[in-house]
């Protein structure tokens, strides 16, 4: 238990003192300069519209990306995770470690910008609230199932940036969509699928069904866990580059 | 044997004044006194050198993955699209497809420039990231290549490399449509006016994403931060220009569409080609004036030469 | 020779990548003391030492320490001390932070104190409360002995540990493997340079691209050395003469004059010894000084990597 405590607080200052962090929590907060934008300029106040196509889709993944491969893919990179793996620790109970404060960061990340952006555009009216706050919780989800499923990439390749980014940009923005049948491959999906039955809000195209959305959000999170772990108890040394 | 006693063995016993010996070996080492090559041709080796390194040659298998996986899919929709036509022609449809055809030499950029994004995140960063990392920069600048020659020579190298990448498909749209015309000439005849479109297009897309990603990456060695970084300048402006134009605050997204270079390119393509119709639909509608665009693309693409070199002027090695 | 397990002990480990051949065929058990692994640099010293530590699965061979096998089995790491030198700690972390973090992931009882203890131990104590990333090479070795210590491992494998540290640290780090070693820890440190190796091993491991070239003690290596001539240096008061009179025996198969001394090659020691005086004074010359020119680690090295 001690050790697991001392996992967790290592990591979450090396996450917290690393400057890409800081760097993706500037993008993070993108979205209420955005809301203050539009808010200023006279637009249409759409809240719905931000958060669904610029945080779900964009800002959550990326942020996701960076913590979740910076969990350990970083401490694999420049050589700290060795202090941690030479120890009498069960792989499970690192990778649950990790993984729970990739998850945690990132929705410390990109909760609270999302609760802004959504009152900042749509107010505090009950419908507004349910809007904000449904967002706001399938971003915590679906963030923390991204982030626990891109720490696993992290140990399982040196390039987890690149392949993450790849999926994200590819699989999940253009080829999800066209092949349809292949919808419930995608983490986007499952989180739009719980943004809409949060909220009952249009989050365009036809979004899966609730239940189908979690199934898929536990799964991701399931599996990158046992990812983590197995990749961990067959983790050997990389070479340079 | 009557070998001295090897050079390596410690010396005699004290007590003894040791001689002091002194050795020099003949191993018949030599300075060079020929002709040697100038400042260009070392440039231009290593221009092609950073060609090589964009894709991975000569880096073993792994390091050829991501640069041939991802020109292999941007040039994949052209593939397709030409079988496609073929085949339809063949039973018997003739063309059919025209305007409804969403894969086109107008269409081709928007189509995949996320596709030229990620080759630029996962390449630049091989170019100009490594050579800081490991040091090795001394080496290069203590040649008579200059400092100036080598920020030039690799950009230019993943300059080419990009325009490799993005011309692929093209020219085999173009081939195809040569080959699948009713008759050579007359395919050629009307691929021609296309031809300087694509080129013009493809050229300043690629100085341009080549210009950027450079910048990025010179001043970022360390490989995650130059992907995130080149992705973040690519990637996030489109969307934040989007999502300000649909929610109709026309003047800022003017402004901001310049500072996003993804969408700069766009527009440039709209110069050229009119805006776009797929199946008869109109879908992207240039919303500043043509020239904008081509002046703010080749802005980007000096700028960035400029901070580039700059960049590489006052590095410290 | 003691009935317990070896500590280390591997048997035809070999790795490679790719075409690359790090570690080849090498085969070696270990108990207590202090083992110093030797070799030029590229020769596969961090590869066994890693391998060793579980950080590496062999692509050959087993590896076993403290009876158990070292990759895949992190329960081994209760007994098992790695300072390794490539490997960077945290810069982010206070001296203290980093050796308290690695004695609470093995559990230790008591950790701020044995923190406290071990950092003492490695006169760390007055910069224990700075970041690592203020840390000098050498304080940054220290400090991963440091961690590597809290548990009291009953195996250590260190990997070059006196790089970067000055002389009166080497001798004092040399003393506390020394203790250890005494305690009955099997402590096996890599090195390049052949003057620790000398000082501070019992018994020696030489690697040479890839291969173990000998294992024991180095002058029992040296004499099994017996196609390489021993060299000596002899001073007498002729030695002109006496060069003439050792060349009749068949012991002896090569003399040098050099200037003030004569060295002499010898095929075989034992011979040697007990002719050279004999020899002498038949001849009437005195002898002042005899002195074997290669019984050092340093020739016995040159000559392993060599052949």
């Amino acid at each position: 238990m001690r050790a697991f405590v001392a996992i967790v607080g290592v990591t979450a200052r090396a996450l917290a003192g690393r400057r890409r962090t800081l760097l993706i929590a500037l993008l993070a907060w993108l979205p209420v300069l955005l809301a203050i934008l539009v808010r200023i300029g006279g637009g249409r106040p759409d809240a719905p519209e931000i958060l669904d196509a610029l945080v779900i889709r964009t800002v959550c993944p990326l942020v996701a990306l960076v913590v979740g491969t910076g969990a350990i893919g970083s401490e694999i990179e420049d050589g700290t995770l060795v202090f941690q793996l030479i120890k009498p620790l069960p792989r499970w109970l690192v990778a649950l470690a990790k993984g729970l404060v990739a998850a945690f960061v990132t929705s410390v990340l990109i909760v609270p910008p999302m609760v802004v952006t959504g009152l900042l555009l749509g107010g505090l009216g009950p419908d507004a609230i349910q809007t904000t706050g449904g967002f706001a919780l399938a971003g915590l989800v679906g963030g923390s199932a991204y982030a626990i499923g891109f720490t696993a990439l992290g140990v399982i390749t040196g390039r987890a940036l690149i392949v993450g980014l790849g999926y994200t940009l590819i699989w999940e923005g253009v080829l999800a969509g066209i092949l349809e049948g292949t919808r419930f491959l995608s983490v986007r999906q499952a989180t739009l699928g719980v943004a809409a039955a949060l909220t009952g809000e249009d989050v365009g195209e036809e979004p899966l069904a609730a239940v189908l959305s979690i199934g898929i959000l536990v799964v991701v999170t399931v599996g990158g866990l046992a990812l983590t772990t197995l990749s961990l108890r067959r983790f050997q040394l990389r070479t340079a580059d | 044997m009557t070998g001295h006693v090897a050079p390596s063995a410690p010396p005699a016993p004290t007590g003894v004044p040791a001689a002091p010996t002194g050795n020099i070996y003949d191993l018949g080492y030599r300075g060079y006194d020929g002709p040697r090559y100038g400042r260009l041709t070392v440039a231009l080796a290593l221009l092609r050198q950073s060609l090589q390194e964009a894709f991975g040659i000569g880096r073993g298998g792994r390091a050829k993955i991501a640069p041939f996986l991802l020109l292999a899919l941007n040039t994949l929709p052209a593939l397709l699209a030409v079988g496609i036509t073929a085949l339809v022609r063949q039973a018997g449809g003739g063309d059919v497809l025209g305007d409804a055809n969403p894969i086109r030499h107008d269409t081709y950029w928007s189509l995949t420039s996320t596709l030229v994004m990620l080759f630029c995140a996962a390449q630049a960063p091989e170019l100009f990231g490594r050579d800081q990392r490991y040091g090795v920069l001394p080496l290069y600048f203590s040649r008579v290549l200059t400092r100036l020659d080598y920020a030039l020579a690799r950009t230019g190298g993943l300059f080419i490399a990009i325009l490799i990448v993005t011309l692929s498909p093209q020219l085999v749209l173009t081939i195809g449509a040569i080959l699948g015309a009713a008759d050579p000439v007359t395919g050629l005849r009307d691929e021609l006016p296309e031809i300087p479109r694509y080129l013009a297009v493809c050229l300043l897309g690629s100085a341009t994403f080549a210009g950027v990603s450079a910048v990025v990456a010179s001043y970022t060695p360390r490989r995650a931060y130059s992907v995130a970084g080149i992705i973040a300048l690519f990637i996030v402006p489109p969307i934040i220009v989007s999502i300000i134009a649909a929610l109709s605050v026309p003047d800022i997204a003017r402004v901001l569409l310049l500072a996003s270079p993804s969408d700069v390119i766009d527009g440039v393509n709209g110069v050229l080609y009119g805006p776009l119709r797929i199946a008869g639909e109109t879908i992207v509608v240039a919303t500043l004036d043509g020239w904008v665009y081509v002046v703010t693309a080749l802005g980007y693409v000096v700028g960035s030469l400029a901070i580039l070199v700059r960049r590489y002027l006052t590095i410290t090695v | 020779m003691s009935t317990v397990v070896p500590a280390l002990q591997l048997d035809h480990v070999s790795r490679w990548y790719g075409n690359v051949v790090a570690v080849n065929d090498v085969s070696f058990a270990l108990g207590a003391g202090v083992t110093g692994l030797l070799g030029p640099n590229g020769a596969g010293k961090s590869t066994l030492l890693h391998l060793l530590a579980g950080l590496l699965a062999p692509s050959a061979g087993t590896v076993h320490i403290g009876g158990r096998v070292a990759f895949g089995d992190p329960m081994v790491y209760s007994m098992v001390g790695l300072v390794p030198e490539r490997e960077a700690v945290p810069g982010y972390l206070t001296g203290r932070e980093f050796v308290r973090f690695n004695a609470d992931l093995q559990g230790v009882a008591d950790a701020s104190a044995v923190t406290d203890g071990v950092i003492a131990t490695v006169e760390l104590t007055d910069a224990a409360d700075r970041s690592i990333r203020t840390y000098s090479k050498g304080m940054r070795q220290r400090i991963k002995l440091a961690a590597a210590l809290v548990h009291e491992p009953s195996i250590l494998l260190l990997d070059e540990p006196f790089n970067g540290l000055d002389p009166r640290q080497r001798l004092h780090m040399m003393e506390l493997l020394r203790r250890m070693a005494a305690q009955g820890r099997a402590i096996l440190f890599s090195s390049h340079i052949l003057e620790e190796v000398e000082r501070l091993a019992e018994a020696i491991l030489v690697m040479f691209a890839g291969r173990l070239a000998a294992s024991g003690d180095f002058r029992s290596i040296r004499r099994l050395m017996t196609d390489r001539p021993h060299r000596f240096t002899i001073r007498s008061s002729d030695d002109r003469a006496l060069g003439a009179a050792l060349l009749s025996d068949p012991a002896v198969f090569g003399v040098d004059l050099l200037d003030g001394r004569l060295a002499v090659q010898a095929s075989d020691l034992g011979a040697f010894a007990r002719i050279v005086a004999p020899v002498a004074r038949a001849a009437g010359i005195r002898l002042h000084e005899l002195t074997p020119t290669d019984d050092t680690l340093e020739s016995v090295f040159s000559y392993l990597v060599r052949r």
